[in-house]
């Protein structure tokens, strides 16, 4: 569904503020500060950076390879390492049960099994593999627009945050309401602050 | 941008507005089949724009919010023209446009003009698998630009709603649909 695929699925973004002077320097130097780091010989939970669109294995981006005519492209990557409520619960309370029996109480408090959930949960992320997902973004420099190729709430709330981190620019959703600022003459769009739902039967 | 835009949260945006977009999708449906299927955008001329049998609708919010899914080939959509009749109104549409000697295929969603499952046209470059960098470059433009191309032509379906939705002619306008909406009763 991303921007190289057969069929795409996106959003339309708007991009706040001017653009800095000397864009180009800019934007190489910032991509390459917020490129993606690897974190499959580490042990680290969370991984966020920007790669190639062609190549999620690439984050060097050779000839500034994400400069395409009048557009930025990038794929944001975010890679996790995850565990399962169900793992962590059978963990969790298989170590409750050990300790009950070593130390010959009934129960733990609740203080101990949350400890002990948090160090269940250390050791499950340190054996889970960092699962990858990627998204796509289309940044039209002309108009100021980025096309987000993922109607994903938590990747678009996700991407917003890091775009603004790594550029120092806010992104807006284009919903209905404010794309129709782009469309309208002032009396029209005064109309339109006005506007009730209305009833077709 | 009016000035209370921007001091309105994205959250209540979407929810205290989230009946243009349904009203703008619901007015488009009508207007494809006005003329079977053929809209007319000033400046350009005739587009066309089929709903295909895949529908979502919706009325109310909250806790009374209904919701109505239509799909299938063979419904000819008379379940989703019966739900414009209870008052809902549609939130998400497949549909089929062409423009000059382009077709696209796919699902917008009303709330937040999301562009699902966009089959783009295939162009000269589409199927181009070569390494060469230039024509790499010159297939992820077309991509883009047939994506954007898209944006637009529904940017300047929109901006004449729009314009009927905010002027003196919506009452005409709504006297339509309102006749159209009956006479799917009838069929």
């Amino acid at each position: 569904m991303g921007l190289l695929s057969r069929t795409a699925t996106f959003v339309r973004y708007s991009v706040e503020g001017e653009l800095p002077e000397n864009f180009r320097d800019f934007v190489a130097e910032r991509i390459a500060h917020f490129s993606f780091q690897d974190i499959d010989d580490t042990v680290d939970e969370y991984s966020i950076g920007w790669v190639a669109v062609d190549n999620m294995f690439d984050s060097s981006f050779a000839h500034a390879s994400y400069a395409v005519g009048d557009y930025i492209i990038l794929s944001l990557r975010i890679d996790e390492r995850k565990v399962s409520k169900t793992l962590l619960n059978k963990f969790s309370f298989k170590e409750e049960d050990r300790l009950k029996k070593a130390k010959q109480i009934p129960r733990l408090n609740r203080s101990q099994r949350l400890q002990i959930r948090e160090d269940i949960r250390l050791q499950l992320v340190k054996k889970a593999l960092p699962v990858p997902a990627v998204y796509d973004l289309a940044w039209n420099l002309a108009d100021n627009t980025v096309l987000f190729f993922s109607t994903s709430a938590k990747a678009q709330s996700v991407l917003e945050d890091f775009f603004r981190e790594c550029f120092g620019l806010s992104i807006i959703l284009q919903v209905p309401y404010l794309a129709a600022a782009h469309l309208l003459d002032l009396t029209e769009l005064e109309n339109l602050k006005e506007l009730q739902p209305d009833i077709f039967v | 941008m009016p000035e209370d835009v921007e001091r309105m949260d994205l959250v209540d945006i979407i929810s205290e507005k989230k009946f243009l977009g349904q009203e703008f999708l619901t007015w488009l449906w009508y207007k494809s089949e006005e003329r079977g299927g053929a809209v007319m955008l000033p400046g350009i001329g005739d587009i066309q724009v089929v709903f295909e049998k895949h529908m979502l609708l919706e009325s109310g919010a909250g806790e009374s919010l209904e919701k109505l899914i239509c799909k299938g080939l063979q419904t000819e959509l008379q379940e989703a023209r019966t739900g414009l009749l209870m008052g809902k109104k549609l939130e998400q549409a497949r549909m089929y446009l062409a423009r000059g000697d382009y077709e696209w295929r796919l699902t917008l969603s009303a709330t937040l003009f999301e562009y699902r499952n966009a089959s783009l046209p295939r162009t000269v470059s589409s199927g181009d698998e070569s390494s060469d960098p230039l024509a790499w470059e010159a297939k992820v433009l077309e991509r883009i630009g047939m994506s954007e191309e898209i944006m637009h032509t529904m940017d300047q379906l929109y901006r004449l709603f729009l314009k009927t939705r905010t002027g003196a002619e919506w009452l005409q306008e709504k006297a339509r649909i309102k006749a159209w909406i009956a006479g799917a009763a009838e069929h």
